[in-house]
């Protein structure tokens, strides 16, 4: 396919009005949104308040450095992040491939596997809270009915188990999201590499890794940059779980912030955390990009 | 028969994924039938158990629930509309049209880059400057802020059908005397609409779950949205599971519905963009 | 599918009409609960008698005091009368942001507010504490209570638990000879709550002063790390092992939904549960709990106190309508009321009333706890410090850390918190 007509470059002002135009609103609404609050928030994280009144200065900043709670709500931040993508990234690949082929009943499966996404965050961690109560909850009463002793099972409350706890659900609820783009990728794909490769003689795990999994990159692109910038913003549902406990076990950045900007009302500590964790996502976003752009392989 | 057992365990796995899914969400079907002795009951009834509507009746009929829903409604309703729309326009921009200074790339990467900052920080500031224009607790505020929200990723998403579109169709409706803006709604569109349709219900969910800043920017129950109305059920001395429950189940049924509605496009629809950088 | 479609369209229209219509004249936030139940009981009342609507926005405890605070420093205005837990009290007062009430009660002819309230209860609405200039009136007039089995006591021929010590016994007991139900469930001595927070904090602080420990000293400096309040943790953690597992994350429902299904016998509590226990739909253990002041320890058993206030904002645009609703919820006769719906009042002669006393037999109990209760500590930054305290509580519980090195860390932080306020 070939770009039939080259547009114009710069110069041509008349040609200009008509883009500008259909972005003006995008970038007006974008900006409203945007430019205050980050003004605002680079103005506060440069102050800090204290009895005699506001100084200036990088003060918050290098509180970060010394604050154990910081570093290890970071910590815990990547330690979520990093094994919620490869579960969901894993599983949701894994189901892409087998709702590929023509299966009875697809549209309903698919249908139903959107379900735990359309859940509000509150709900999932309410319902997730109720499910993995020790003594109550439907999770270990199915455990002894398979004869596993569940004493020691006590999920979010547990230091050990409760980071694990939370990871799983959020696997619960967003694995669908990936299987879904990657499904779409997958289809995407024309059948010729596919004939190609069979002729070739190549065998199915090669096909896989060597012309399956290159086409895809855009798919997975799009699907690890959007899932971790969510996953490294978390906070409705691990509010929710564990408000960060047991004992700070699950506390994750966000968490820290909102405690911080909203119980203690420190809002320049909660600015200077945020940009840092701004700072960190684009340097991730970064990396995936140039790792996974996308050329045009065929 | 290698191939019947193939499809065989392909079922099954799917099958357990299947259930994997589902059984949380039906849990939750079931707390909001039970009464309040069998939720707690130990061991749990999965199925043995007498159903009642009281919870029901006591979220949408006492205490007002419906409001709730209602603005729910409304705000998912009008912010992912208004997001298509001008994320659209924007779109086809990017997609179509070569801007100078490698504008396409910067700012795609700066549309995308507005969804990073984490919420909580933003939360504040958007406060104050709705209460300086006055929209503090109105439906208008929370429809703005996730229209915001929804932006990018329609952008995003968009771009990428736009991009995968072949411009013989709008080229031919421009020789023959169409608008750019005309060519793009009468031919572009329909072409990319199982595109809009996955692209909408990704953003309907999104405003309908939303939390934070339905909390931070509503005060009364005039613009409570139902996240923030069930999240009240969590009192400090007990949950309330059945309102709770009964109030979301009721809270997923509309996108279920629209996304039973259009599932067949959301694949469809996310594979004609399979978004390229 | 069609048809579905459009049925369940109209079924969820129906249900969305199911609003009402307001013209608001005051609005009042409340803490969603027993407590913002009666209270919204009252505006209805209120709104009965007067024709003035009240507005109620009702938010979940964990959102409640950020949801305030927010709004009153932004000066929005957007509320008329707001629900105070007193360990916020002492920040709401500092920040300025409250309506002084002494004035306005000269003006309806009352030189302060009258001598029927409780004088700890009162004593929490002024800042500072005790001497100050009033800003709240207190509304619910919760103490702590220790809730034990006495049907198991008197099974095992234990005498009532007067001190921590004959609490741990009583545990051990009952948590190795007992067991509930058909099915031989295990039933656990006691059911502690250690979630990080509030929930840790406030179950132990009771525990901390019956040993003998203070927070601060009398020059204001952290001392949690004294040894006896190094002892009061251990005592904690030791308790913890007769409390059902999982207990480092529970919170008050969690401690609720234990005592009312039978498979714990003791605990720490508030007085607001009492009436679940007689409820049919919800206890296993009906007339079986019994319900008492706090144990002792090395000195006499303290409650805490846990009272909510109704304060009016400086920005309320209507604060002489709603000095006086606060004024009508507060006499005797709405307070009443109130209590009939399972709120401890905040009056003297409402704990003693003998229509009171009858339905609720634990009333002259309540009052002593109340009396005698002591606060949490009154500084503005009680915030970071329960956070701070609470995590380390919590690790202690967990086992990562020991007694010693909670407390010393814990400590530090408070010392921290402290430093950076000045």
């Amino acid at each position: 396919m070939q770009k039939s007509r080259r547009f114009f470059s710069a110069l041509n002002k008349r040609e200009l009005l008509l883009p500008a135009l259909f972005l003006a609103p995008a970038i007006a609404v974008l900006l409203a949104l945007s430019i205050y609050p980050l003004i605002y928030s680079i103005t506060i994280s440069l102050q800090q308040g204290t009895a005699a009144g506001v100084t200036w200065g990088l003060g918050n900043f290098t509180r970060l450095l010394s604050d154990n709670f910081f570093l290890t709500a970071l910590a815990h931040t990547f330690v979520y992040a990093v094994s919620a993508l490869t579960c969901e990234f894993l599983l949701g690949l894994g189901l892409a491939l087998l709702l590929n082929k023509q299966i009875r009943g697809r549209g309903v499966f698919r249908a139903s596997l959107l379900i735990p996404m359309m859940l509000p965050a509150v709900v999932v961690g309410v319902i997730w809270r109720l499910m993995l109560n020790p003594n109550f909850g439907a999770i270990n009463e199915t455990l002894k009915r398979l004869g596993i002793n569940t004493a020691s099972l006590t999920w979010t409350a547990s230091p050990k188990l409760a980071m694990l706890s939370v990871i799983a659900v959020d696997v619960w609820q967003w694995t669908p999201f990936v299987f879904l783009v990657l499904l779409a990728g997958l289809q995407a794909i024309p059948p010729e590499p596919y004939e190609a490769a069979l002729i070739d003689g190549s065998s199915r795990w090669q096909t896989f890794w060597h012309v399956t999994l290159p086409l895809l990159k855009p798919s997975i692109l799009i699907v690890l940059l959007l899932r971790t910038m969510d996953l490294l913003r978390v906070f409705d549902q691990i509010f929710i779980l564990t408000e960060g406990g047991p004992g700070f076990a699950t506390e994750t950045i966000s968490l820290y912030i909102y405690r911080t900007a909203f119980r203690f009302f420190d809002f320049g500590y909660a600015a200077a955390m945020s940009f840092v964790l701004l700072a960190l996502t684009n340097v991730i976003s970064a990396i995936y990009i140039k790792f996974l752009h996308a050329k045009e392989t065929i | 028969m290698r191939r019947k057992i193939a499809q065989g365990s392909r079922y099954a796995l799917l099958t357990v994924a299947l259930l994997f899914s589902l059984a949380p969400a039906y849990w939750m079907l079931t707390i909001s039938l039970k009464t309040e002795v069998d939720q707690f009951a130990s061991p749990p009834p999965w199925f043995s158990f007498t159903p009642t509507l009281e919870h029901y009746y006591d979220a949408f009929v006492t205490r007002g629930f419906g409001e709730y829903l209602f603005t729910s409604v409304i705000v998912a309703v009008a912010s992912t509309a208004c997001a298509l729309v001008i994320g659209t326009l924007a779109a086809y921009a990017l997609a179509r049209f070569e801007l100078p200074w490698r504008l396409n790339r910067r700012l795609s990467l700066w549309i995308l880059s507005t969804r990073m900052f984490p919420a909580i920080v933003t939360a504040v500031p958007l406060f104050l400057m709705m209460r300086d224009v006055q929209l503090l607790n109105t439906r208008a505020s929370l429809i703005i802020v996730y229209t915001g929200f929804n932006l990018p990723f329609v952008v995003w998403m968009m771009r990428g059908f736009f991009a995968d579109l072949p411009r013989d169709l709008e080229e031919a409706a421009l020789v023959d005397g169409d608008s750019r803006l005309g060519a793009l709604v009468r031919v572009v569109l329909p072409l990319v609409s199982p595109g809009l349709a996955a692209t909408a219900v990704f953003c309907l969910i999104v405003s309908w779950n939303e939390f934070l800043f339905a909390l931070v920017l509503t005060q009364t129950d005039a613009a409570m949205t139902l996240p923030v109305g069930i999240a009240g059920r969590v009192t400090q001395y007990e949950i309330k599971w059945g309102v709770m429950s009964a109030a979301a189940t009721v809270a997923i049924i509309p996108i279920l519905m629209f996304a039973l509605a259009v599932q067949k496009y959301l694949v469809r629809g996310l594979s004609m963009g399979a978004v390229k950088g | 599918m069609r048809v579905t479609f459009y049925l369940v369209l109209a079924f969820l229209i129906v249900l969305t009409s199911c609003t009402g219509n307001h013209q608001k004249q005051l609005t009042l936030a409340v803490v969603s609960g027993v407590e913002g139940e009666a209270l919204k009981q009252a505006a209805s009342d209120y709104e009965k008698q007067t024709g003035i609507h009240i507005d109620i926005a009702e938010f979940p405890y964990t959102n409640l005091f950020e949801k305030e605070l927010i709004d009153l420093k932004a000066h929005t205005g957007a509320y008329d009368l707001i629900m105070l837990d007193d360990p916020w009290f002492p920040r709401f007062a500092h920040e300025q942001v409250l309506t002084e009430l002494t004035p306005l009660l000269k003006k309806r002819g009352q030189s302060g507010p009258d001598s029927d309230f409780v004088a700890t209860s009162l004593a929490l609405c002024r800042h500072p504490y005790q001497t100050g200039s009033l800003y709240a009136l207190p509304y619910v007039g919760n103490s702590q209570l220790f809730f034990y089995r006495k049907d198991l006591f008197e099974k095992y021929l234990m005498k009532a638990p007067l001190t921590w010590d004959d609490v741990l016994a009583a545990a051990k007991t009952i948590q190795e000879k007992e067991t509930a139900g058909a099915k031989g469930g295990q039933v656990y001595g006691y059911v502690e709550r250690a979630a990080q927070g509030n929930a840790a904090v406030a179950d132990f602080m009771p525990i901390f002063w019956a040993f003998g420990a203070e927070m601060f000293d009398a020059n204001g400096k952290p001392t949690v790390n004294s040894p006896q309040g190094i002892a009061a943790l251990e005592f904690m953690i030791e308790l913890g092992k007769y409390s059902p597992p999982g207990y480092v994350s529970f919170n008050a429902d969690d401690v609720g939904a234990h005592l009312l299904q039978g498979t714990a016998a003791m605990s720490i509590n508030w007085p607001a549960w009492i009436s679940s226990f007689s409820d049919q739909s919800k206890s296993k253990v009906i007339g079986k709990m019994e319900f008492t002041t706090l144990p002792d320890g090395q000195k006499s058993g303290q409650a805490e106190i846990g009272n909510w206030l109704i304060a009016i904002p400086r920005e309320s645009r209507n604060a002489e309508a709603a000095v006086d609703f606060l004024l009508w919820a507060a006499s005797a006769e709405q307070m009443k009321r109130s209590a009939l719906r399972g709120n401890p009042p905040t009056r003297k002669s409402l704990f003693q009333d003998p229509e009171l006393v009858a339905k609720f037999p634990a009333y002259p109990a309540q009052l002593r706890s109340l009396e005698s209760s002591r606060p949490r500590p009154r500084t503005p930054y009680w915030n970071e410090i329960e956070n701070a305290f609470g995590i380390f509580l919590s690790k202690a519980n967990s086992g990562d850390l020991t007694p010693e090195e909670a407390m010393n860390q814990a400590n530090a932080e408070i010392e921290k918190i402290l430093q950076r306020a000045q």
